[in-house]
Order: C-alpha cells, then structure tokens, then sequence
C-alpha cells in the first residue's frame, strides 16, 4: 500500500507505548496523583511518597503514571529541581529487585556493570547516585504483584523503609505501584502493606461511551480524517467492552482493521475489517460447529451473513434478517420457517457465540430484536455457508 | 606527554572512553583485551595526567574523561580529527 492510499495518517499513535497528551475519563485520577505529589514537588527533600494504582487490564494504569511522569518531571524542571520519573514494569525483570534497582540505576550511568552485587549494596549504590546528582525518583514499579511474587516482604520493605536508616538526610525515593487489585500485596507483612495502602487509586473499567470517547481521540490522532466511520468506533467499543472494558484491547484492534484495510485498499476501515481483526485475535468459531447446524439454521445464518456484509451495518433487525432469509429460502427452493422458529435459531446462534443479539429499546412500535456479528467476518462466514449448503447440494 | 601517547592500550582506553563517556574497570580490561590490574595501571596514569577521572559507588570504580581538562580537549580533538581523515 503506497503511503498515499493509507488509511493511517500516524500508526505510532495506536502503539501500546504512545502515551497521549491528554486521557479521556482519567483527568481526575491524574488531577489526584498530582495532588498527593504536591508537596513532595514543593519541598523534595522533606517528604518521598508512595501511591497504589489499581484497576483491571486495560483501565488505563500505566498510560496514567507515564502521563504524570512526564507532567511531574517537567512540572520540576520549572522549579529547578532534578526530578526523574523511571517507569519499571517488573514482570520484564522477572520481579528481580536486583534487576530493577540496575535499570534505576542506569537512567543515572547507562554503563552501570550488571553483576557482582546484592540487591541492598545496589540500592545503597542508588542512594549515594542521588545524593551526589541531587536528583529525586519517582519510581513506578508496574506490575508489582511480580515483584511481591519474586521477592516477598523483604524487598518491599527495603524499598518503603528506605530512609529510616538515614535520619536526617534528604527524601530521595517516591514510589508509584501498579497493580490489578489488593489481593497481590496480601501477602506482605501487615506493616510493609500499611505504608503503601495509604494512597490508592483506583481505576474503574470504562462504559462504552468512555471507550468511544478513547477510540474516537486515537481514530483522529492515527487515522486519516473520515477514514473511521462511526460504526467502525463503535463496534470495537463494543468488542472492547466485551473485553472487560479494556482499551488497549480497543486501540490494538483500531490499528489491525487499518491494516487490514490498507491490505485490501478499501481506503475506510469498515466494520467489516474490525470483525476481521477481531477474528484474528479471538477463535472464531469452529467450521465442525457450522456443518451441524440445521438447512434452515444454515440458510437463516447464510441472510444474516449477506446481510452484514451487504450493508457494512453493525447492527441488523430480526425483521431485516427475516426478509434476507425469505429471499434465500426461494434461491434454495424451500420453504421459509416462521417467525417463531426463526427465534430459536437465533438463539442457537447466540449460544455458539456467533451472534450476540439485543432488544432494542421501546418505541411507537414495540420493541424488536436486534443481531450484531461482532466476532467473525461477514465475509468468511458467508464463504463457509455457502460451501457447507453447495457440498449439500451435490 | 609521551606517557600518555607512547601507549597503545592507554590510546584505545582514551578512545572507549570518548565512544560511551563512562565505564568500570572489568568493562574496560575486558574491552582493551587485558587483565584488570594492568587496565587499573593504565587507567591511573591517566588520572595522574588530569585527563580521566573515577567515581567510586560502593565497589563499584566508574572512570570518565574529565571534561573540564583542556588536555582531555586536545586528546579527543586528536583522535576525531584522526578518524575523520581516515574516512575521508
């Protein structure tokens, strides 16, 4: 695909490491992790903080620390002092102290030898680094279960207590730790716990006007200018809501159906290429599964199919289906079920994971059923359909 | 002045130096190619002449040109003006 006919203006900007300037639904979060850093930014020396992060996969964790990294340390370059923000995920280091305390430490000395010591000489070492650098460390220990896991108490607690064996002197070392929920520090001791469960943020899983609002900000960011349509947003929305509401997954998905439209020059990245980059991720459902479903269950699947990939739809009504299926049944010369057995299928479908379907909300004409395919592409589904009734034919 | 030119190691220490600016002795005696009291031998005329210096954390000694020496100047001026004539 020549740069010209992308669909993508900036694919950096959809990168799991692309941390935005600003956060959609994580401004008061940010606005509080700054608030517990205040004075610590005011009066370095006199006080070192500790904060927890928690929420699921995908709440937006470490976007949020690296956010405020970048804002606290600049914020402290203003103020003359030598503040660094070292970002440590600590499962990449095997939850190793040693490990991470030498990555600290390299931000200082790029050259630091990495062996031959204990992880409390390395840490003296990182101390006498910052004294001599007059420099000041918010560390954020990502992932910190691994660290808990690897280590145990003690090394939490020599992190945590660390000026306690230097009365008097400067605060040097603030801690950020990032984690999915409290269960991965119940094994601390309940001291070591105390001292870190003072400042907790929490991190609620985003609804999915929240993931539309994230995905729209990235779509405009990384996408040329009506190369998303809104359908597109909102089916991955929904995909990433079904996700747990993880946004990342949201994002990751945003960038493969690009892709996957670049790879066939559709120039938009229709819904189709998010059911597509989705199926690429998640096991669509088996063929053995499509082969033991009924004619009419195959035939009613094989409209809907037609259907979505006709219309480049999200969502489709029973009725729409309905009148699909009608026109199948007569290119098959059978006879269409009612409306009733229709439902069944539906059902069927819904319980295989093919479909998910919905009740639309009350109007003037009553409710109706809509169907979604948000896991496997119109297209392939449609292909299998077709070759599953011809094989019959035969 | 011959001291620090006449020595073919001390030369290539002087030129590992200026390529990652900071290193510790075994990193630089394993670079050079010789064993570390020889590689601390060198690395201490060199101090004693002004032109590195070393800073020590814990056991760890880590040696660095020093910057404000105007002999430390003329030295990597020497071997940047060498090496871009070469690749000329």
């Amino acid at each position: 695909v020549t740069q010209g006919h992308s669909v993508f203006r900036d694919e950096a900007k959809l990168d799991i490491n692309y941390v935005p300037y600003k956060l959609p639904h994580r401004d008061k979060e940010l606005s509080l992790l700054m608030e517990f850093f205040i004075f610590t930014l005011q009066y370095p020396e006199k006080m070192a903080q500790r904060v927890m992060i928690t929420g699921d996969v995908g709440t937006g964790k470490t976007v949020l620390s690296q956010r405020f990294g970048t804002d606290v340390a600049r914020e402290a370059g203003k103020r003359g002092t030598n503040l660094r923000y070292v970002h440590v995920n600590c499962r990449e280091y095997r939850g190793s102290l040693l490990l991470i305390l030498h990555h600290a430490i390299s931000v200082f000395h790029p050259n630091f030898p990495g062996r031959g010591y204990s992880a409390e000489e390395l840490l003296r070492t990182f101390v006498q680094i910052l004294d001599q650098e007059n420099a000041f460390v918010i560390l954020t220990l990502d992932e910190f279960d691994s660290l808990v896991e690897k280590e145990g108490s003690e090394a939490v607690y020599k992190l945590t207590r660390l000026q306690e064996t230097r009365q008097n002197k400067p605060q040097r070392l603030s801690l950020i730790c990032i984690l999915r929920n409290l269960n991965g520090i119940q094994q601390l001791d309940p001291s070591t716990r105390s001292t870190l469960q003072s400042n907790i943020i929490s991190l609620e899983k985003y609804s999915k006007q929240q993931l539309i609002d994230i995905l729209d900000d990235r779509v405009s960011m990384a996408f040329r200018s009506s190369a998303v349509p809104e359908e597109t947003v909102g089916l991955v929305a929904e995909l990433a809501l079904a996700e747990n509401g993880n946004a990342r997954f949201g994002i990751e998905l945003l960038w493969r159906a690009g892709k996957y439209a670049d790879a066939e020059g559709l120039g938009t990245v229709a819904p189709e290429c998010a059911r597509r980059a989705v199926s690429s991720i998640i096991p669509a459902v088996r063929k053995g599964e499509l082969a033991s479903f009924s004619l009419h269950e195959k035939l009613f699947l094989l409209s809907i199919a037609r259907l979505f990939n006709k219309s480049q739809k999200v969502r489709i009504s029973l009725s729409e289906a309905e009148q699909a299926y009608a026109v199948v049944c007569e290119e098959f010369t059978t006879k269409p079920h009612s409306h009733t057995q229709l439902w069944t299928y539906l059902q069927t479908f819904s319980v295989a994971g093919i479909i998910e379907k919905e009740v639309s909300a009350t109007d003037s004409r009553g409710r109706s059923t809509l169907i979604c395919l948000p896991r496997i592409p119109a297209r392939e589904l449609e292909k299998e359909l077709s070759g599953l009734l011809e094989q019959r034919e035969v | 002045v011959e001291d620090v030119f006449s020595s073919r190691l001390r030369m290539r220490i002087l030129r590992i130096l200026i390529q990652v600016s900071e290193l510790n002795v075994s990193e630089i005696a394993r670079r050079v190619g010789v064993n570390y009291e020889s590689a601390i031998k060198h690395l201490r005329i060199l101090e004693d002449e002004g032109i590195i210096q070393h800073k020590m954390f814990g056991r760890i000694r880590l040696y660095r040109l020093d910057e404000h020496s105007p002999k430390t100047r003329a030295v990597q001026n020497l071997i940047d003006t060498w090496e871009h004539a070469d690749k000329q």
